[in-house]
C-alpha cells in the first residue's frame, strides 16, 4: 500500500489524475465497511426508540435516542457530503416537528409525548440512509470533501449549548464527529499522504489528537472555544493542503461533491 | 452599590443618572435565547444578538472627513474580541460590543441572576470573577459610550477620572482578563474617544433649543427655572445646556447614593434611566423628581419637561439596519489593522486581528444557514456560495495567521493579498445574492428565531437524565 501510494502520488505530481483510483477503491470499500457499520447502529437505535416509545418507556427510549446520535454523527463526513436531502430529513434544525431533533424536543421535554408519525418517519429515512451507504458510489474526493466539512463545522461555537441541547449531548456529537474525522483519514488518507508529505500528515495526526483532547472534557462549558476554533481550522487548512498531494483537488466546504 | 452607598437625598440636582458603567460586552455567542443546561452563560440570557437594527456609530474622525487612524481601528477590533477578556466571559465569546453595540447601550441585555431589568447587569456579581464579587445584587444600566471623552469622571459613581484606568478595570477586575498590553489600551481609548454623539439638529448652540414647538420650549424654561424650594437649584444646574448637559460631578439625589450626573446628549436612546435602570421612561425620571424635590409640576409641566427631554435627547438616525453591508464594511475596517501588522511583524496583533475577524465571519456564516434549516424555503444554491465565500475568507485569515505565528511575514503579505482579493471580488456580490434567504431577511430570521423558540418552549423544566 505504502509504495502503490508512493508511485501515486509520485504520477499524480507529474500530471497524471487517474492513479489514485486504485488504493483508494480498496479503502473506500474498506471505509464503507465501517459507514455501514455506524449506519446500521444509528438505525438500530431509531427501531428501539420507536419500540420504547411505544412501550411508553421514556428512560429507555432517551437511551436509545443517544446511541441511534452516536452512528449518526460518527457517519457525518459521508451523510454531509453525499445524501445531504437525507441529512435535510434525519438531522434538521432548528425543527421541533421532524428528524433527530424534533424528536429530541419531544423527548427530552417536561412532558413527552405527541411524537405522531415522526418516529416512523426517521426509521424510514434512516434505511433509506443506511441502503445508500452500502450502494451508493463513494469518490475519495467525496470523501477528502465531507472530512474537511466536518472538520471544519466541529469548530464551530457550541457556547448556546449546540444543536442538541435540550438533551444535552452537544458534546458527545462533537466527540463522535471528531471519531469519524479519525476514522476516514486512517483509513482512506493516512497511508498515501504519510508517503506524500510525511510532515502534513503529522500534522493533519496532531491537529485530529488535539481536537480529540479539547473535547475530552467532562461538560461543554468546559471546552475551549478558541482553541477548538483554531485547531479544526488548522485543520482545515491542512485538509485543503492535502488533496493535492493525494492526487485529489483542494476540498471545498460547501456544494455538491464529485 | 445602591445597598453599600446609601445615602439621604441629597439638596443637590437633578441628576437622572446615566452613568458610564463599568461594563464591557458580550458578542457573537450563537442562538439566543439561550436555553438547555449545557450553556456557559445562564439559561434565559438574552443578548438581543439576532437584532435587525443596530445602533449607528458616529465617529468624529469622519464627521471632520478623515480617516480613522491605526490606533481607532486597533481600538475597535480590541473593543470586539473576546480574547480580551477571560473566564466565563472569553468563554462566552463576550467582547466590549455585546452590551455596548456599536458603542451604544444594550437595553434588552438580560442575564438571569446578574440583570434586574433588560439593559442592567451586575458588574460586581459572581459569574465573571469571583474576585469581583462584593456578594450584592446590586446591577447598574448599561451605559451608551457616545460622546465618551466629554464624560470624565468614569463609572456609574464617577470614582474614576482616567478612562484608560477605568477600561483596564473593566478588563483585568472585572472580566478576569488578562493584562492588556499598553498599546491596546491606548487604542481601546482611542476607539472610544473617537465615538461622538450623534447629531441633533434641534439643538443650537449652547445648547439651546432650535424650534417653535411650544411644549419644547416651555419644557426648556422649566427645565432652568429654580426649584421652588430651593432657588439655588434646577434641573440646568446639574445637567449644563452649553456642558453636554452634564457637570462633571456625583450627586446623591435619593436614589440610593452618590452617582454622577449623566449627559442627557442622545439620551433617548439610553433607557432604562437611573444608575441602576429603574425607570424606563422620562415621565417616571420626571415623577421621580418632582416628588422628590417637591417640584410642584402639573400635568402640563410634566409632558412638556418630557417633551423637552425628548428634543434634547434625539439623535440623526440612531440606528441601521443591520445588512449585509454593514458586516462587511466593519470586517473590511478590521482587517485594515493587519495593513500594518504583517509589514511590522507584529504577530500579536495578527493573531488578535484574525481571532476577531473569524468570530464575525463565523457570525455571518450563521447567517446563511445551511440546507438542514427547514424554516428557509429556497435559495439553497446562493446560501452555499455564500457560505462557501465567506469560509474561503477564513480560512485565507488562518493561513496568514499561521505564517505570522512562524515568522514567515512574506508569506503572511501575500496571503493577506489574496484575502483582499477575495474579499473584494466575490464576497459582496456573493452574499448579496443569497441574501432573500437568509437571516437578514425579517421573515427568514423570524421563522428560524420561532424554530428556535419552539424548541426551547417544548424543553420547559427538561433535564437530561442520562
Amino acid at each position: 500500500m505504502f509504495q502503490v501510494a508512493l508511485l501515486c502520488v509520485a504520477l499524480a505530481t507529474a500530471g497524471s489524475q487517474g492513479c489514485h483510483a486504485a488504493p483508494f477503491d480498496e479503502a473506500t470499500e474498506r471505509y464503507r465497511g465501517y459507514m455501514i457499520a455506524d449506519m446500521d447502529r444509528a438505525l438500530a437505535g431509531s427501531r428501539q426508540l420507536r419500540d420504547y416509545l411505544n412501550a411508553n418507556d421514556i428512560a429507555a427510549a432517551k437511551e436509545a435516542w443517544i446511541k441511534a446520535r452516536i452512528g449518526w454523527e460518527r457517519s457525518e463526513v459521508f451523510t454531509s457530503a453525499f445524501i445531504p436531502e437525507l441529512d435535510d430529513a434525519i438531522d434538521a434544525w432548528p425543527d421541533a416537528a421532524a428528524g433527530f431533533h424534533g424528536i429530541e424536543a419531544k423527548l427530552f421535554s417536561a412532558n413527552p409525548g405527541g411524537f405522531g408519525d415522526v418516529l416512523d418517519m426517521l426509521v424510514a429515512h434512516l434505511t433509506e440512509a443506511d441502503a445508500q451507504v452500502r450502494a451508493m458510489p463513494l469518490t475519495p474526493q467525496g470523501l477528502l470533501d465531507g472530512v474537511t466539512r466536518l472538520s471544519f463545522e466541529v469548530g464551530d461555537s457550541k457556547v448556546d449549548g449546540g444543536e442538541s441541547r435540550l438533551s444535552g449531548t452537544s458534546l458527545d456529537d462533537m466527540r463522535n464527529n471528531a471519531d469519524g474525522i479519525e476514522l476516514a483519514y486512517s483509513i482512506l488518507f493516512a497511508a498515501s499522504l504519510e508517503g506524500a508529505d510525511p510532515q502534513l500528515a503529522v500534522q493533519i495526526r496532531d491537529g485530529i489528537d488535539k481536537l480529540k483532547t479539547i473535547l475530552k472534557v467532562q461538560d461543554l462549558r468546559q471546552v475551549d472555544p478558541e482553541d477548538l476554533q483554531k485547531t479544526s481550522e488548522a485543520l482545515v487548512v491542512a485538509w485543503q493542503a492535502a488533496g493535492p498531494k493525494l492526487g485529489l483537488a483542494t476540498p471545498t466546504l460547501e456544494g455538491p461533491v464529485k | 452599590m445602591t445597598a453599600r452607598r446609601r445615602g439621604r437625598a441629597s439638596r443637590m440636582a437633578c441628576a437622572a443618572v446615566l452613568v458610564l458603567l463599568p461594563v464591557l460586552a458580550v458578542r457573537h455567542a450563537a442562538s439566543f435565547p439561550l436555553y438547555g443546561d449545557q450553556t456557559v452563560l445562564p439559561a434565559g440570557t438574552e443578548l438581543n444578538q439576532d437584532a435587525l437594527t443596530v445602533p449607528r456609530e458616529q465617529f468624529r474622525t469622519e464627521a471632520a472627513e478623515g480617516i480613522p487612524s491605526y490606533m481607532v481601528k486597533l481600538g475597535d477590533l480590541a473593543f470586539n474580541s473576546p480574547a480580551l477578556l477571560g473566564g466565563i466571559a472569553r468563554q462566552a465569546g463576550m467582547s466590549c460590543n455585546t452590551c455596548h453595540v456599536a458603542g451604544a447601550s444594550n437595553p434588552k441585555f438580560f442575564i438571569p441572576g446578574l440583570s434586574r431589568h433588560p439593559g442592567t447587569f451586575d458588574t460586581t456579581g459572581p459569574l465573571f470573577n469571583a474576585k469581583a464579587d462584593n456578594g450584592v445584587f446590586d446591577p447598574v444600566r448599561i451605559p451608551s459610550l457616545r460622546g465618551a471623552r466629554y464624560l470624565a469622571p468614569y463609572g456609574n459613581d464617577g470614582r474614576t477620572a482616567s478612562l484608560r484606568d477605568f477600561v483596564r478595570n473593566v478588563i483585568v477586575g472585572e472580566f478576569a482578563g488578562p493584562e492588556p498590553s499598553p498599546a491596546i489600551l491606548d487604542a481601546l481609548v482611542a476607539y472610544i474617544q473617537d465615538i461622538d454623539f450623534l447629531d441633533n439638529r434641534r439643538l443650537g448652540p449652547g445648547g439651546r433649543l432650535v424650534t417653535t414647538d411650544e411644549a419644547q420650549l416651555r419644557g426648556q424654561a422649566l427645565f432652568n427655572k429654580p426649584f421652588p424650594n430651593d432657588p439655588s437649584l434646577s434641573c440646568a444646574i446639574c445637567h449644563v445646556p452649553f456642558g453636554a448637559f452634564l457637570d462633571h460631578r456625583q450627586h446623591d439625589v435619593g436614589s440610593g447614593g452618590l452617582f454622577k450626573t449623566p449627559t442627557l446628549m442622545n439620551a433617548n436612546f439610553n433607557a432604562p434611566y437611573f444608575h441602576d435602570g429603574r425607570f424606563d421612561s422620562y415621565e417616571q425620571v420626571v415623577g421621580y423628581f418632582d416628588r422628590v424635590f417637591h417640584l410642584e409640576l402639573s400635568p402640563q409641566d410634566t409632558r412638556d419637561l418630557v417633551a423637552y427631554l425628548n428634543a434634547i435627547g434625539d439623535g440623526w438616525r440612531p440606528n441601521v439596519a443591520n445588512r449585509i453591508g454593514v458586516q462587511l464594511q466593519e470586517i473590511s475596517g478590521f482587517a485594515s489593522v493587519l495593513a500594518t501588522a504583517i509589514p511590522a511583524h507584529d504577530a500579536e496583533t495578527v493573531a488578535l486581528t484574525v481571532d476577531t475577524i473569524d468570530n464575525e465571519l463565523r457570525e455571518l456564516i450563521e447567517q446563511f444557514p445551511d440546507h438542514r434549516d427547514p424554516t428557509i424555503p429556497g435559495g439553497q444554491a446562493e446560501r452555499q456560495r455564500a457560505r462557501s465565500v465567506l469560509k474561503g475568507m477564513l480560512l485565507n485569515l488562518s493561513r496568514i495567521e499561521l505564517a505570522a505565528a512562524a515568522g514567515d511575514f512574506d508569506r503572511a503579505a501575500a496571503e493577506f493579498q489574496n484575502y483582499r482579493y477575495v474579499a473584494s471580488a466575490n464576497v459582496g456580490a456573493a452574499l448579496r445574492a443569497a441574501e432573500p434567504w437568509s437571516l437578514f431577511n425579517p421573515k427568514i430570521h423570524d421563522a428560524h428565531y420561532d424554530a428556535i423558540r419552539q424548541m426551547q418552549a417544548l424543553q420547559t423544566a427538561a433535564k437530561p437524565d442520562h
